[in-house]
């Protein structure tokens, strides 16, 4: 697996910063790593955004797109001086797009130990029917 | 006169290289993206072998913040052997009814400031911060030259 991880430079460095896409004044922001998972009738999205609490996060719907950010919450004292750094300061984006496959208005999210999991719905159109023949 | 762009020699040291994106980003999420489509499904980027680690010192103590989002207290074990700080967390990973459970750990080199007892560590938003006390002697002390 670690061969594996050295073959893949993605792998092993950390995400390139790149700027906000919206106007939210969250500064240069990374992608968080994250999952979704399909079953019949919802998905399941998991965040991984670690440094965040409940009030730096934001979860909007708009246009067809799903936007997650993620505001660190720690600030780093004064007097401590650094002496390695391998995480970002950066806060946190990540834009998944939706073809309206999603029923908004049931959404369940919960945001624990730095890691948002979401329930998301699919509209009663979308799930699989069965279709009587007569 | 001929007015030229300065850049600096070394990008890293430009005050503004922090704040714009870097050239190479649009080119790397296009390929991070093409990555994640063909090996999402084997290769869980969210469930690597390793969490980033940083150090921080100060006058009192070191400090170790570890980033283990998901992980609650029970599932971290934080040892210190000799001069060794280890983290070690259990990522649990539940598929439907199974649950698989696998280790990851970092270890990092103390510094020879740091005491043994007195290490405490906190879990905050999924980060962990260790503080390592450091020993007396090891404290910056202001000592007093009189000069004849």
């Amino acid at each position: 697996m670690s061969l594996f991880n050295s073959l893949i430079p993605a792998f092993r460095r950390s995400p390139a910063v790149t700027s906000a896409t919206s106007s939210k004044d969250l500064g240069p922001t990374i992608r968080p790593a994250y999952e979704v998972r399909e079953t019949q009738d919802a998905y399941g999205l998991t965040v991984y955004l670690p440094g965040v609490a409940k009030d730096g996060l934001e979860f909007t719907v708009e246009e067809g797109r799903l936007r997650v950010a993620g505001r660190r919450a720690w600030k780093r004292p004064e007097g401590w001086t650094l002496r390695h750094r391998e995480s970002s300061d950066a806060n946190y984006e990540l834009v998944l797009t939706h073809e309206n496959t999603v029923d908004f208005d049931k959404v369940h999210a919960e945001l624990r130990d730095g890691v948002l999991r979401a329930s998301l719905p699919k509209h009663e159109g979308v799930k699989p029917r069965r279709i009587a023949i007569s | 006169m001929n007015i030229v762009r300065y850049t600096y020699p070394n990008r890293t040291l430009s005050p503004f290289s922090l704040l714009n994106r870097s050239p190479w980003t649009g080119l790397e999420s296009e390929i991070d993206r093409l990555f994640d489509s063909v090996l999402s499904d084997f290769a869980s980027t969210s469930a690597p072998d390793r969490f980033p680690v940083d150090l921080y010192e100060d006058a009192e103590n070191a400090y170790v913040r570890a980033e283990l989002p998901g992980i609650s207290r029970d599932d971290i074990k934080v040892e210190v052997v000799d001069d060794t700080l280890t983290i070690e967390a259990a990522r649990k990973l539940k598929e439907d009814d199974k649950e698989e459970s696998f280790l990851v750990s970092r270890s990092v080199s103390l510094p020879d400031s740091v005491r043994s007892e007195g290490i405490t560590a906190t879990l905050e938003n999924g980060v962990l911060t260790v503080t390592l006390p450091k020993r007396e002697e090891a404290k910056p002390r202001k000592i007093n030259v009189s000069v004849n």
